[in-house]
């Protein structure tokens, strides 16, 4: 299904890519891309799991605001060294409904960005090459055996003559 | 038997045989003798068995048909588009157990590494003895190993195409004087792309996709792809046909479909399969449906060498370490992209950029365990929700896996190993591995997944105590059949596809003996 993050949804997210992400993500600009990946992930995960991460997030920018340090402030607002350490008692929270949370956006946003290919390129990941390299290799060495064994996926057995229709009532 | 005048085996349309969301345009009722939901190890086998000795067979499958030419290096892509709920299945529990099933043409056997391992004999003994099977054992299921072997070319890896993490697991098993072997996988000349959890690019994995998929489709057998199951259709006791939907591009419900046969197979995976009986009214006198769920729980640790490794440059688990194979603890050298590494890692921030620039450099490895626990699969408003508890026992295995295995990475050479336990520092050395020992590790500090969910509908002989026979029909229901890991009555300590796989030939050789039972 396609899913789109409400605005308030996008703002938390966004808030928590500094977090949770390495400090080259933001300095090459990649939060936005980052955000866009949850939200292409949250679209496959099972409905439920879904409104509740939605859910939960609504609640850790709201219940920010009864923090002494966040001074009234909601998640997103709040400045670098409150926001971590904001996210840190939600990721030791009491309740295993808060770690849970904390862990599953955290996981979404780390694999954002190092599904990003820019981040993929700087760890020098380059599979795409090798799979080229490796399937051209293996039809040129490989190639009689290939064709052989795909024509054996279609050969009939002879130990299993068909038997006949109406055989079967 | 119907011959296509073409070959089924391709790799980049979807054959003649296959009706997608985009050929169904109506409501559709279809007549078939035999109807089977599901087309992976289970579901593709037996319709390529029962096909081929000329009965009408309908394959339903929810997830897409996509081809060779589809699969890609893109993790996140290929997450989205062959898993279900695009990987993010999880069995509640202490630890939390996050599972991944296929959802595509081929079902897990198009995501699965493509080990192919027979049943240890140990177990099918168990299976004879404590769950009252006959003919299970050995000489009586060679035959269908063999089969099953031929059928998808098991055989060793051509060594060039074993990459340097799986060298390094070899060099320090070797090291540590323990006993290592070549795994055995499902391939034709395997090019070590290393893609194979995302589908093989090659075509080389022989999965259920270019196997048994194709064979069923040669022979006759029709699949119907993009079709979600929501009942078994039931006359009294008698299982008369299934009634689903077409999926939508979206997940949205389409046109309706009827397939009615006179044989009905549940060949959707040991999560699904107790969802679809019970959805369908199917009790069982056992009250064991959707019981007994093994998993087979796995951990993964990462280590990190001087030397460059580039894990992704290399075929797929090359080798298992069996030394503890009599502890249920099986080790190998499971590469993982970045993105997925990065998620399950327990760093952060700058720390997590520090662990990953050193990606070219990490080799990961991971175990199977056989579980002594066992959970279950709950149908709840008609989805099935795994529920599950890491056994005290077994988290005690996984900690000394966790150090046995370390310790083999470090005789490799391996300067720094991260654990699957929060909370734990990286390992530097023998000392470390050795604290583990003596350490407090609670089991919800693991990091904790799976792909091998089993037993939730399992055989026996005993219908007050399993939910099928001994050739996976369901007691007590009348032409209703099981053919997937559900039937597993215990864990099997190794990867299941060749299990699920000979355990449907042996089902097919029983419907073909016994034709006269389902006129």
């Amino acid at each position: 299904m396609t899913y789109q993050h409400s605005q308030p949804t996008r703002r938390v997210l966004e808030s928590l890519v500094p977090v949770i992400c390495p400090p080259e993500a933001m300095e090459l600009g990649l939060g936005a891309d980052i955000v866009d990946h949850v939200a292409l992930t949250m679209s496959s995960v099972p409905p439920l799991f879904r409104r509740g991460l939605v859910l939960g997030l609504a609640t850790y920018d709201l219940t920010a605001m009864a923090w002494p340090p966040a001074r009234g402030r909601r998640a997103h607002q709040l400045p670098p060294d409150l926001a971590e350490r904001w996210w840190e008692r939600w990721h030791h929270g009491l309740t295993p409904v808060q770690r849970e949370l904390a862990k599953a956006v955290a996981q979404l946003l780390k694999f954002g960005c190092y599904e990003h290919p820019v981040m993929l390129e700087r760890l020098g990941y380059t599979p795409a090459a090798w799979i080229d390299q490796v399937k051209r290799r293996r039809l040129q060495v490989y190639g009689d055996d290939i064709r052989k064994a795909e024509a054996a996926v279609l050969a009939p057995d002879p130990l299993r003559p068909p038997i006949r229709k109406k055989e079967l009532g | 038997m119907v011959a296509l005048p073409k070959s089924a085996v391709s790799q980049g349309r979807i054959p003649d045989r296959v009706s997608t969301r985009s050929t169904l345009h109506g409501d559709t009722v279809l007549d078939a003798d035999v109807v089977i939901v599901g087309s992976g190890a289970g579901g593709a086998t037996l319709a390529a068995e029962l096909a081929e000795a000329g009965l009408d067979v309908v394959m339903i499958e929810e997830g897409r048909y996509w081809t060779t030419r589809d699969f890609t290096a893109e993790a996140s892509a290929m997450t989205r588009q062959l898993y279900r709920d695009g990987g993010a299945s999880m069995a509640i529990g202490d630890p939390p157990v996050m599972f991944q099933e296929g959802r595509a043409v081929g079902g897990s056997t198009v995501i699965n590494g493509g080990m192919s391992w027979r049943t240890p004999e140990r177990i099918l003994e168990r299976w004879r003895r404590e769950a009252g099977l006959e003919h299970i054992e050995m000489p009586d299921m060679a035959a269908h190993f063999e089969r099953v072997e031929r059928r998808i070319n098991v055989r060793h890896q051509d060594p060039e195409t074993i990459g340097v993490d799986n060298a390094l697991l070899k060099r320090g098993a070797d090291a540590k004087g323990w006993k290592i072997i070549p795994n055995l996988r499902n391939q034709v000349h395997c090019a070590g792309s290393n893609n194979c959890a995302f589908g093989c690019p090659t075509g080389a994995k022989q999965s259920a996709l270019v196997s048994y998929v194709p064979r069923a489709l040669h022979y006759g057998a029709r699949l119907l792809s993009d079709v979600r199951v929501d009942k078994i259709l039931m006359h009294g006791k008698r299982a008369i046909g299934v009634q689903g939907h077409v999926v939508g591009e979206d997940g949205e419900r389409g046109h309706r479909v009827v397939v009615r046969g006179k044989l009905v197979v549940s060949a959707c995976g040991a999560i699904h399969t107790p969802a679809l009986l019970a959805r369908s009214g199917v009790r069982s006198p056992s009250g064991r449906l959707g019981k007994n769920l093994s998993l087979h729980p796995n951990v993964k640790l990462a280590a990190v060498f001087d030397e460059p490794v580039r894990g992704w440059e290399g075929v797929h688990q090359a080798y298992q370490v069996r030394e503890f194979e009599g502890e249920g603890l099986l080790f190998a050298a499971v590469n993982i992209p970045p993105g997925v590494i990065a998620m399950t890692a327990h760093e952060r921030g700058a720390e997590l950029g520090r662990m990953m620039a050193e990606y070219d450099r990490t080799v990961i490895a991971g175990m199977l365990c056989e579980d002594s626990n066992t959970g279950r699969v709950r149908t709840i408003n008609g989805r099935p929700q795994a529920f599950y508890q890491l056994a005290q026992l077994d988290a005690e295995k996984l900690i000394r896996g966790v150090a046995l295995l370390s310790e083999l990475l470090f005789a490799a050479g391996a300067r720094e190993i991260k654990t699957p336990f929060a909370g734990v520092p990286a390992l530097r050395g023998h000392d470390d591995t050795r604290a583990l020992y003596t350490r407090t590790i609670k089991r919800s500090q693991m990091e904790v997944v799976t792909v091998h969910m089993m037993g939730t509908a399992a055989m026996g002989s005993d219908r007050t105590r399993s939910v099928t026979d001994g050739h996976g029909f369901v007691h007590d229901a009348d032409r209703l059949m099981v053919c997937d890991a559900s039937l597993f009555p215990t864990p099997i300590g190794v990867n299941p596809m060749e299990t699920i796989m000979a355990l449907a030939t042996r089902s097919a050789a029983h419907v073909l003996d016994n034709l006269s039972r389902y006129q």
